[in-house]
């Protein structure tokens, strides 16, 4: 299905290049929202009774909400009639082993180049250390299709599941924490996505537990006119550490995707989370048309003392974004860390940045967003730093820098400041820029053609951020950041 | 190597060079030299390709090719290297990774194999040493917070990297102490000084021409070569003043 | 929320307002002593102009070039009631006028009130106001100037209690110049609201410092909008807040798509002098052009204590080495009024917050 679709854009556009789409058998919900839907989904996962009734309620509430105000962003009103909320591979059944994988499946994260197989290992880079491995879960539309090291990460007692199997498996676990970060009612999308949410990936890492691999989850929209609502939890107990990474592809369609996750994380004392994203979803073509609408809410409790959350994203897809990952540091002492490169270049939209809600004495948090534009795009910072009247002693610094490649494109800082304890210590910084034409003939000049330079200029303007991800992303991402801006300049 | 015929050059519309003719042959080390706004660093960016300086009249060809019909990047991979008079700041790109683009970007137009991280490296360490330039400095931005005398060495540890066949440098002895002089007057040599290569010295002072001896010397003065000599005009120049060797 | 109908704190631009406030100077009665306006006039030639109430008061006034007339008011929650009669200062080509001083006085309740600046080419004028009595003070200012077209302006906020509100619209033409310092250091709330629209280098300087003390609000909420290139603008706000205040600064650069070269700087620094005071910051960068130069920076912290205590250990009081330390960091704000006698006279109003306060 949809294929020619996809065929015949890829005939005219070549720079989206994990724009081709998967001709499988697909099981679909019905068309619409409703009740059924819901229970529906609910029905499908085999969930028990509690979380039907979670979805259920987070439903009632959404009927009642109304659409956010949308800042800078030019949303055109979305149909939430017109979409399905839930597509599934039909071949699935139960996978007792990842040979049972849908071939065609398989052959969509080979594409990808996302090893769905144990043996393999993400690309290597030139000069690094002994290779890594990653555990991945795949996430097709609405499921899981492969969870990797499963037995491996279960010796050192990590849990790392589809959130539909932890449902069934942890449901204590679960139940314990999910909503307590982003509460249903939250924000529309937030509630929406309570509603419905169809799969994504949950993690437990038990007390002391230093995750012994990456974990990643490579989110893929396949079906047309379908949604994605994925959930993520990740829990770190006292003393636990894990690195998680996420990815995202999406083939090339006329007509815009929703894709409205939430991703809650929670540390305990002395935890610690590294989320990293490189977002690709399809941004539609050079006209605007198309593309996926990313409405994300992520957010980070930092219950523990001393706990630390660093997110790390590197936004170059989607027609518009619109997502804020953000720290609660409640516990004393905890650690928020938000670096951001986001990349708008055409007719794409986003709307980024990060919320560092200061509550617990001695909390400190870096923010380093760095935007550059490109087209006729526009591209905004939007930051929250509150700090509470008890917080002691709060350390933040923000740097916000923006790079305009075109006369035609936006970049927009709005920062928000709002402290109300004295002991507190607050910078922000903000710059905007373009690439001179005096370092772009430099580097013309030492044999550099015009988009390599500018892709070295723009890579080096985005380093901070960059260093921030891990090894295998960093060389992925910088090579987006290129793609994503070719033609862009000149 | 080089033949340029009868050039005329403008930028915003005014014209600076103005019927330069020059021809430099493989093995030849040409100094240009004349006063504050004779066309001296013009001629190096249009040599360049640097875009806002347009070419109205005349021809440039490198080794029997169209200079100008080539964007920089393509005459750097051809073996032309520019050196700076003022080297630009590009933050968080580290000089070893500039470099090591450019050089590979070049070999891989030229059809070449491009250099692995390790054997580039010991191609850098090697120049850096040579030229008395920090290790630290390759892995700093490029420029970035250097002092005017590390940028102009940092210009040549590139030009011994990228080892052109034919450099253009552009006032490279300004800002440099006399130490730092010698040093990079020996690289220029150690780098440049060989039978299949070739240097074009744009400079206003003699001081540099003690080190690198030139072949040829010429004047330029209000966008044409007025005098060409051998290195004993530069020797005039400095006695006299260009005001009566142009005049 | 009241028949006021005063803006909502759930829109964007009043979230850290209070206008519950604006609603109880509405309906404040004054009963202290009356306040004499002579008091507050400063040593300049030129007009002097008593507004009372929202009216001028003609027999106290000198009115010199400035004339009386219908104004019209900006569309916003609160400027849009100043509409009616209002003061004029018009000034043709190549003309300098002595200074205007403008005092108004509030005895309670609400009064509305608007000005027009009209500068015609390469005109200059400078204009002081001062604010204080009590009640609700609401007013409207549209500053026109025309090319190469020069205005000085300085505003004090000393007003006893209640609120003032100003709404400020300024259109300046190429190469004209437009410097406005403000001092709030009453214990009045204050609503800045401002829009400059800067034309082909045109400067424009916005700025000054909010001083807060008790359960005051304070609060600008200001846009510098380059709409031709080559424009400059500062915007340089300090906010002190003592006690259980809020000082707020909402500054915002905005460059159009083709205003090339533009350079718009923002610096917004606050203070916090107890804890239970509020600052809140929000500098704003909305660009439509690629080769500008648009930069800001911004502080939230308290004193710093090594300072204070060095200053302590060289026998200097510690409410005095407050008063030294807080006085330098709104220093940078007075600095930019230019004439000395109101530069003196607004240091000397924030000397007095700075004793009463500490």
């Amino acid at each position: 299905m949809a294929t020619k679709n996809a065929e015949a854009h890829a005939a005219v556009s070549k720079k989206y290049e994990w724009g081709f789409a998967t001709d499988i058998e697909q099981d679909f919900a019905p068309k619409g929202l409703s009740e059924d839907t819901v229970r529906y989904i609910s029905a499908k996962k085999g969930e028990p009774e509690w979380m039907l009734d979670w979805r259920l309620k987070a439903f009632r509430l959404w009927q009642t909400m109304e659409a956010p105000d949308w800042s800078k962003l030019n949303v055109p009103p979305i149909d939430y009639q017109d979409a399905y909320y839930y597509a599934e591979p039909k071949a699935k059944a139960t996978i007792k082993s990842l040979d049972d994988l849908d071939p065609e499946i398989r052959r969509t994260y080979e594409k990808l180049g996302i090893p769905i197989e144990e043996q393999k290992l993400l690309a290597n880079v030139e000069g690094a250390e002994p290779p890594r491995r990653v555990a991945v879960d795949a996430v097709f539309d609405s499921v899981s299709v492969a969870t990797t090291f499963r037995k491996e990460l279960e010796a050192a007692g990590v849990i790392f599941r589809s959130i539909s199997e932890a449902i069934r498996e942890y449901p204590d676990l679960v139940r314990k924490w999910l909503g307590k970060v982003v509460p249903q009612r939250d924000n529309y999308f937030a509630t929406l996505n309570s509603a419905v949410f169809s799969d994504g990936t949950f993690v437990y890492v038990p007390e002391g537990v230093r995750c012994p691999m990456e974990l990643s989850t490579y989110f893929r929209i396949n079906a047309e006119n379908t949604g994605q609502f994925e959930r993520t939890l990740i829990v770190a107990d006292k003393g636990a550490y894990v690195s998680y990474l996420e990815g995202c592809t999406a083939p090339m369609r006329d007509e815009n995707q929703l894709h409205a996750a939430v991703v809650e994380l929670v540390a305990l004392d002395d935890a610690e989370i590294k989320y990293s994203t490189v977002q690709n979803w399809y941004p539609g073509d050079e006209n605007g048309v198309g593309g996926i609408y990313n409405f994300v809410t992520k957010r980070a409790l930092c219950q523990g003392r001393n706990s630390k959350v660093s997110w790390t994203q590197v936004e170059t897809g989607s027609a518009i974004t619109w997502k804020y990952p953000s720290c609660v540091l409640a516990g004393d002492g905890s650690v928020g860390e938000f670096y951001s490169v986001a990349v708008t270049n055409n007719r794409q939209q986003a709307d980024t940045g990060t919320k560092m809600i200061h509550l617990g004495k001695n909390t400190r948090s870096t923010i380093v967003s760095k935007g550059i534009s490109a087209g006729r795009s526009d591209n905004t910072y939007r930051g929250l730093v509150r700090v509470g009247p008890t917080a002691e002693n709060v350390r933040n610094f923000t740097q916000c820098d923006s790079l305009l490649l075109s006369d035609q494109c936006g970049a927009h800082t709005v920062p928000y400041i709002e402290v109300r304890n004295p002991s507190a210590q607050i910078e922000h910084e903000a710059t905007t820029s373009k690439i001179s034409e005096d370092q772009l003939f430099y580097a013309m000049s030492r044999g550099l053609d015009q988009e390599a330079a500018v892709a070295l200029i723009v890579n080096g303007f985005a380093r901070e951020v960059l260093k921030q991800l891990p090894m295998e992303f960093a060389v992925e991402a910088q090579k987006l950041l290129g793609i994503s801006l070719e033609g862009s300049v000149g | 190597m080089l033949k340029i015929e009868n050039l005329h050059a403008e930028i915003d519309g005014k014209p600076i060079l103005k019927g330069l003719t020059l021809t430099v042959n493989a093995g030849e080390v040409h100094a240009i030299m004349g006063p504050n706004g004779a066309g001296k660093s013009t001629l190096g960016y249009v040599l360049g390709g640097r875009p806002g300086y347009e070419v109205t009249k005349g021809s440039i060809s490198f080794d029997g090719e169209d200079l100008l019909e080539m964007e920089p990047h393509e005459r750097a991979a051809a073996g032309v290297f520019l050196g700076f008079q003022y080297p630009v700041e590009i933050p968080g790109v580290s000089n070893v990774q500039f470099l090591r683009e450019s050089l590979n970007a070049q070999r891989a137009t030229r059809g070449e194999a491009p250099l692995s991280g390790a054997e580039f490296l010991k191609v850098a360490r090697a120049q850096a040493d040579a030229l008395g330039l920090d290790q630290e400095m390759l892995k700093r931005p490029v420029n970035v917070g250097f002092s005017g005398g590390e940028k102009k060495r940092n210009e040549m540890v590139q030009m011994g990297i990228i080892d052109p066949k034919f450099a253009i440098l552009d006032e490279t002895d300004s800002g440099l102490d006399i130490d730092a002089l010698r040093i990079v007057g020996d690289g220029i040599n150690r780098i440049m000084r060989k039978a299949d290569k070739a240097v074009l010295l744009i400079t206003h002072y003699q001081r540099l021409l003690d080190y690198v001896r030139p072949d040829v010397v010429h004047v330029l003065a209000d966008g044409r070569i007025v005098r060409t000599g051998g290195p004993e005009l530069a020797h005039e120049l400095e006695r006299e003043g260009y005001g009566q060797v142009a005049a | 929320m009241s028949v006021l109908e005063l803006p909502s704190v759930r829109e964007e631009g009043w979230r850290w307002s209070d206008p519950e406030a604006i609603a109880a100077a509405a309906a404040m009665s004054w009963s202290d002593a009356p306040v004499d306006p002579a008091d507050y006039f400063l040593d300049l030639p030129g007009a002097r102009i008593v507004v009372r109430d929202g009216e001028v008061d003609q027999a106290a006034s000198d009115l010199h070039r400035v004339t009386l007339g219908h104004v019209e008011a900006a569309e916003h929650a609160l400027g849009r009631r100043t509409a009616g009669p209002g003061w004029v200062l018009e000034l043709a080509e190549d003309a300098a006028a002595h200074p205007v001083q403008i005092v108004h006085v509030s005895t309670g309740g609400s009064n509305h009130f608007a000005g027009a600046i009209r500068l015609a080419d390469d005109a200059a004028a400078q204009v002081v106001e001062t604010y204080v009595g009590a009640g609700w003070a609401n007013r409207g200012l549209s500053v026109t100037l025309g090319k190469a077209a020069r205005l000085m302006r300085a505003v004090r906020l000393i007003q006893a209690g209640g609120f003032t509100s100003l709404r400020e619209d300024a259109t300046l033409g190429q190469g004209a110049s437009l410097v406005t310092s403000f001092l709030g250091a009453g214990a009045a709330g204050t609503r800045i609201d401002a829009t400059i629209v800067a034309g082909e280098g045109a400067f424009a300087e916005y700025g000054g410092a909010l001083l807060s003390a008790g359960e005051q609000r304070q609060e600008c909420a200001v846009a510098v909008r380059h709409a031709e290139p080559n424009g400059q603008s500062h915007q340089l706000w300090r906010a002190v807040a003592a006690d259980r205040s809020t000082a707020s600064l909402a500054a915002r650069v905005e460059v159009a798509r083709h205003a090339q070269k533009a350079d718009g700087e923002q610096s917004l620094r606050g203070l916090l002098l107890k804890r239970t005071a509020t600052v809140n910051l929000k500098p704003e960068l909305e660009i439509f052009a690629d080769d500008v130069k648009c930069a800001h920076g911004a502080t939230v912290g308290e004193l710093d204590a090594r300072a204070l205590f060095y200053m302590q250990s060289r026998g200097i009081p510690r409410a005095r080495a407050q008063a030294l330390l807080t006085r330098a960091f709104v220093a940078d704000a007075l600095d930019r009024i230019g004439s000395v006698v109101v530069r003196e006279a607004f240091v000397a109003d924030a000397d007095a917050w700075l004793a009463a306060a500490l």
